[in-house]
């Protein structure tokens, strides 16, 4: 009995920006949602709220969701002004509606940036990201086969450091909690991953010069060292990574021919 | 010959590419900022002969005034300030454009601090601040020396007279506590700029970042508050006895 009561159905108000494509004007849209279970994820909430809105004969609402299980780094939203909602290294697709109760209003809006341009109602392009990775996130000498155990020295500690980067998914988290929608976290996790790690010397400062150049073409803001990137990265990218950035394009810059 | 040219020209391509890039320009405006904190404590370590008394206080205005540096040194001061204003007025422009479209609602996770929210205002007032502090304490607009006989050339007692007045006292508070402010987020914001990210030693350089700011804070929000009104309660209260 007890157990029903605590899973007791939620209704919501949610207040959900629209916008036909990436030409139309948006606008925020309320709509009223019944039925909600606290186990529903965000996502399933959200799916709940299209079945309603297509069963009424509404365009049901576009927004961008993959795997579902927190390592893809498709979803995105911004929940009432936090990127993927209220809680700490959490994607949108794992956050779920016990952290909401009773009669709460849910403002849902895209991810934010110049370079992030809404394609459709939640819905942003995110392939600036890629163009980025493009310049300069790889690796181009072949490393071969896995070689024999610790013939290539790397401490545990530098290892884990480039582990810890790399766990980046590319969802854009952190250009949209970065009040200046700089992407400075982002570029940081993928020229650390590369730059720790012997692999990744041969193009190290070839990397860091074209990663810097394609990340400004693309119209990310400056970071001011506001740290809102770190506190929202679902993977909990550290900002070390933006330091270490900071010193490989300086580094670059004076040594690069 | 060409050869020199092309090299100069490749050379200068990178250092412009440099200062024109996102991290480049956040890098000259933190080393500007670390000078400028650099020319702070010695502005408020020459201040501090004020408590000495009118003599000290003097003769260390007098001695600043007839070295011959003094013009080159302010151009420094002067091309300190341009750098770290255009280049953050710059990006701050810049940073307004990568969001076109504002949130509704944006409320973050908890990281920015009052000081970090505030950088544009309180560079702003320290602006504001630094036109009128100029004007007033090296051009004498306002005409001050000439209102107290006798003391013309003493700059001590022009900035006893000048901390009388409430109005520019209280201003001058709040534009000190505006350099608090920024520096509370300023210093360990340049050091993260410069690379200087480290388990061991992050913390300690935001411990000793906000101890810095609130020490330059408290050194100059001293003077108006000794010799704007604690001297004058002081000096009531014994002409009282």
């Amino acid at each position: 009995m007890e157990q029903i009561m605590d899973n007791k159905l939620m209704n919501l108000t949610l207040k959900i920006w629209r916008q036909k494509d990436a030409a139309a004007e948006g606008e925020l849209k309320s709509y009223a949602l019944t039925g909600v279970s606290p186990d529903m994820s965000f996502l399933e909430m959200l799916d709940v709220l299209n079945e309603q809105l297509v069963a009424k004969g509404d365009d049901a609402v576009a927004f961008d969701h993959d795997c579902r299980e927190g390592i893809c780094g498709m979803c995105s939203l911004m929940i009432d002004g936090q990127a993927h909602g209220p809680e700490k290294a959490v994607t949108t697709c794992q956050l779920h509606m016990r952290q909401y109760k009773d009669g709460d209003t849910i403002t849902i809006e895209p991810f934010r940036a110049k370079a992030f341009p809404v394609v459709r109602d939640l819905c942003v392009d995110r392939s600036a990201f890629d163009r980025i990775q493009q310049a300069g996130g790889f690796c181009s000498v072949n490393t071969g086969n896995a070689v024999d155990a610790n013939s290539m020295l790397i401490s545990h500690d530098t290892a884990e450091k480039s582990m810890d980067a790399a766990a980046c998914i590319g969802c854009g988290a952190c250009v949209a909690a970065c009040p200046n929608a700089s992407a400075m976290l982002f570029v940081g996790a993928k020229v650390s991953q590369y730059a720790l790690l012997p692999q990744g010397q041969p193009e190290r400062e070839k990397r860091a010069l074209a990663m810097r150049a394609a990340m400004d073409a693309e119209g990310f803001g400056h970071c001011t060292n506001e740290y809102e990137c770190e506190a929202a990265c679902p993977k909990e990218i550290k900002i070390s990574n933006i330091a270490r950035l900071n010193r490989e394009y300086f580094r670059a810059t004076l040594i690069s021919e | 010959m060409e050869a020199n040219e092309n090299c100069a020209s490749k050379c200068c391509g990178r250092l412009f590419e440099f200062l024109d890039s996102s991290i480049g320009k956040k890098f000259m405006v933190a080393a500007a900022g670390l000078l400028l904190v650099g020319f702070l404590v010695t502005h408020l370590a020459g201040n501090l002969f004020l408590y000495v008394g009118d003599g000290a206080f003097n003769h260390y205005a007098e001695a600043l005034e007839h070295n011959p540096l003094l013009p080159l040194a302010e151009g420094g001061l002067i091309f300190l300030f341009l750098v770290h204003i255009l280049l953050s007025a710059r990006a701050t422009y810049l940073n307004r454009k990568a969001r076109p479209v504002a949130y509704e609602s944006y409320k973050g996770k908890g990281a920015r601090t009052p000081g970090s929210r505030t950088m544009a205002l309180t560079g702003s007032l320290i602006l504001l601040f630094i036109i009128i502090h100029v004007a007033t304490f090296k051009f004498d607009v306002g005409g001050l020396k000439g209102q107290t006989p006798g003391t013309e050339e003493s700059l001590y007692a022009h900035v006893i007279t000048w901390f009388s007045n409430p109005l520019y006292a209280a201003f001058y508070i709040l534009a000190v506590g505006g350099v608090g402010l920024h520096l509370s987020h300023g210093v360990q914001s340049a050091m993260q700029t410069f690379g200087v990210n480290h388990p061991r030693y992050t913390p300690l350089i935001r411990k000793a970042g906000l101890a810095l700011a609130g020490l330059i804070f408290l050194g100059f929000v001293s003077f108006p508050v000794y010799f704007g009104f604690l001297q004058k309660c002081l000096s009531c209260s014994t002409g009282a006895h």
